[in-house]
C-alpha cells in the first residue's frame, strides 16, 4: 500500500476551486517533486497532506490513516508527518534546543536530558549542532530553516512535506538547505517537495509532478518528464522558468 | 466646624490609599479571570463564541462603570438582596476590567502569525499545548505595557467606588477638605499619591518591556 494515497480530491476556497480531483501516490522511501505555477494548488496539496486543510472531496490515505475523516486523530497523524514551511515558522521565544524538543517533551513525554540529546542528533544532521544554544534571531535564513528541518526530524516522521521551504532564502544560502534534503534523501526519507529548483528537482527527486489548475496534470520519472514533457502546458512552464 | 490641616490629615490620606490598592488588587484580579475567558471566546474557532464575546464586550464598554456599581449595590436591593459593598465592588470591577482586559489580550494573542499555531499543530501539539507554549509566551510580551496601562486606569478609576460607601483616597479628599476648606491643597496631595502609585508601575512596565525584548 501507498504510504500517501490521495484519490479525487476536492479543495475549495470559497468559489475557488483549488483542488480540483487531485489524485496522486506516493511510495514509501520515494521523493516526490511538485512542481507548478504558483496558484495551481501545488501548496495546498501538501497542506491536505497532514490535515491542516480540511477538503470538500475524495480521499486522503496517509501512513494507514484516513485524514478527511471527522473521528480522525490528526495530532497522532501530524507526529508521524512532518512538514517544513517557506517562512520557517521557528518559535521566536524559543532557544533552538527548545524550539526542536517542544514537541518531543510535550506530545511525546519525553524526559528533559534525553530531549536535549534528541536536539543534539537532530542537528547534527543539519549540520549546526554548534548552534544548540542560539536563538532563532540570531541565526541567518538558511540556518533557521535547517533548524526548522531538525525539529521535524526530532520527532522520527515516516513522511516529510517541504513546501517551498529555499523560496523565501537569498540565493547564497540556498546550497546549504538543500543539501541537506539531500543528505535525508541518502537516509531514505519519504518526501515531497514544493520546489522551484528544477535542478534540485531533477538530481534528488525520483518523480516529478506537474499541477496545473488544481490537478495533477503530469507526473514520471524526474529526468525524463524535466527533459521530454508530454503535455504542452508542462512544457510552456519549464521553458518559462528554465529561462 | 472648620480646623487647620496638619500631617495627621495626610497620614489619613495615605491610609486611605489602602481601599484604593485593595480596590484595585480586587478588580485587577477578577478582571483578569473574566478577561481571560473572554480573550478566549472572542478568538474561539465556533462563531457563536465569538459573538457571546462581542456582546459582553460591547454592551460593558457601552455602558458606565458607575451604573454597574449602582445595579449591585442598591439594585439587588430592591429584589431583597443586600450586597455588602466588597461583594458589589468586586462583581462591577470584575465585569468592567474583564471586558476592557479581554480585548487587549485578545488583540495580543490575534498578534501572533496564524503560521506559529500551524506550525505547533503540525508538530501534533493539541490547541491547547499550542495556546500554552506557542501563543501565550509571546502574547504576554506584548500585552504588558497596554495591561499596565489599563492598571493605571484602573487605579484612578477605583474612586468612583465612593458612591457605595467606599472612603478610598478620593472620597477622604473630600471629607478632609469638608473639614480643613482646604480644597486646593488637599487635592493636590491626593493627586500626588495618586501619581506615587501609577508613576512607578509605568517605569516597571517600560523596563520589562526592555527586558523581554519581543522577539525572545
Amino acid at each position: 500500500m501507498s504510504l500517501v494515497d490521495l484519490s479525487n480530491v476536492v479543495k475549495r476556497f470559497g468559489a475557488l476551486t483549488v483542488l480540483d480531483e487531485a489524485s496522486l501516490n506516493v511510495e514509501q522511501g520515494e521523493i516526490v517533486a511538485i512542481i507548478g505555477r504558483s496558484g495551481s494548488g501545488k501548496s495546498t496539496l501538501l497542506r491536505c497532506i497532514n490535515g491542516l486543510e480540511a477538503i470538500q472531496a475524495g480521499r486522503i490515505v496517509v501512513d494507514g490513516t484516513v485524514v478527511n475523516e471527522p473521528g480522525t486523530d490528526l495530532r497522532a497523524l501530524r507526529q508521524r508527518v512532518g512538514i517544513v514551511f517557506q517562512s520557517f515558522n521557528l518559535f521566536p521565544h524559543l532557544s533552538v534546543e527548545r524550539n526542536i524538543t517542544l514537541a518531543p517533551r510535550v506530545v511525546k513525554h519525553v524526559p528533559n536530558a534525553q530531549a536535549r540529546e534528541l536536539a543534539r542528533v537532530a542537528l547534527r544532521k543539519v549540520g549546526l549542532e554548534d548552534k544548540i544554544d542560539a536563538w532563532p534571531d540570531q541565526l541567518s535564513g538558511g540556518q533557521q530553516q535547517r533548524v526548522a528541518i531538525a525539529r521535524s526530524l526530532a520527532m522520527s516522521p515516516h513522511l516529510m512535506l517541504f513546501d517551498e521551504i529555499t523560496s523565501a532564502l537569498d540565493p547564497e544560502l540556498v546550497g546549504e538547505v538543500l543539501k541537506v534534503l539531500e543528505e535525508m534523501a541518502r537516509e531514505g526519507m519519504t518526501m515531497m517537495l514544493v520546489t522551484h529548483e528544477m535542478g534540485f528537482a531533477r538530481r534528488v527527486a525520483h518523480r516529478v509532478v506537474f499541477m496545473h489548475h488544481g490537478k495533477v496534470w503530469e507526473q514520471g520519472p524526474a529526468a525524463q518528464t524535466l527533459a521530454k514533457p508530454n503535455t504542452p502546458e508542462l512544457e510552456t512552464f519549464l521553458s518559462a522558468v528554465l529561462h | 466646624m472648620i480646623r487647620d490641616l496638619s500631617y495627621i490629615d495626610v497620614l489619613y490620606l495615605i491610609a486611605a490609599m489602602r481601599w484604593t490598592l485593595a480596590l484595585t488588587v480586587i478588580a485587577f484580579l477578577g478582571g483578569g479571570i473574566v478577561g481571560i475567558v473572554i480573550a478566549l471566546l472572542r478568538t474561539a474557532n465556533w462563531p457563536p463564541l465569538r459573538w457571546l464575546g462581542a456582546l459582553y464586550v460591547h454592551g460593558v464598554q457601552g455602558t458606565p462603570l458607575l451604573a454597574w456599581l449602582f445595579v449591585f449595590f442598591f439594585g439587588l436591593s430592591i429584589f431583597g438582596i443586600t450586597v455588602s459593598p466588597w461583594i458589589a465592588a468586586a462583581a462591577a470591577y470584575s465585569i468592567y476590567a474583564g471586558a476592557f482586559l479581554g480585548e487587549i489580550w485578545r488583540g495580543c494573542l490575534q498578534a501572533i502569525a496564524k503560521t506559529q499555531w500551524e506550525a505547533g499543530a503540525s508538530l501534533g501539539l493539541s490547541t491547547a499545548q499550542q495556546l500554552r507554549y506557542v501563543i501565550v509566551p509571546q502574547a504576554v510580551r506584548i500585552a504588558i505595557p497596554p495591561t499596565v496601562g489599563f492598571l493605571v486606569q484602573l487605579i484612578k478609576n477605583t474612586s468612583l467606588a465612593a458612591v457605595i460607601g467606599f472612603v478610598e483616597l478620593t472620597r477622604e479628599g473630600q471629607l478632609t477638605t469638608a473639614t480643613t476648606f482646604r480644597p486646593f491643597t488637599v487635592y493636590l496631595i491626593v493627586a500626588a499619591l495618586y501619581f506615587a502609585l501609577c508613576f512607578p508601575l509605568t517605569r516597571w512596565s517600560r523596563r520589562l518591556e526592555g527586558r523581554l525584548h519581543v522577539a525572545r
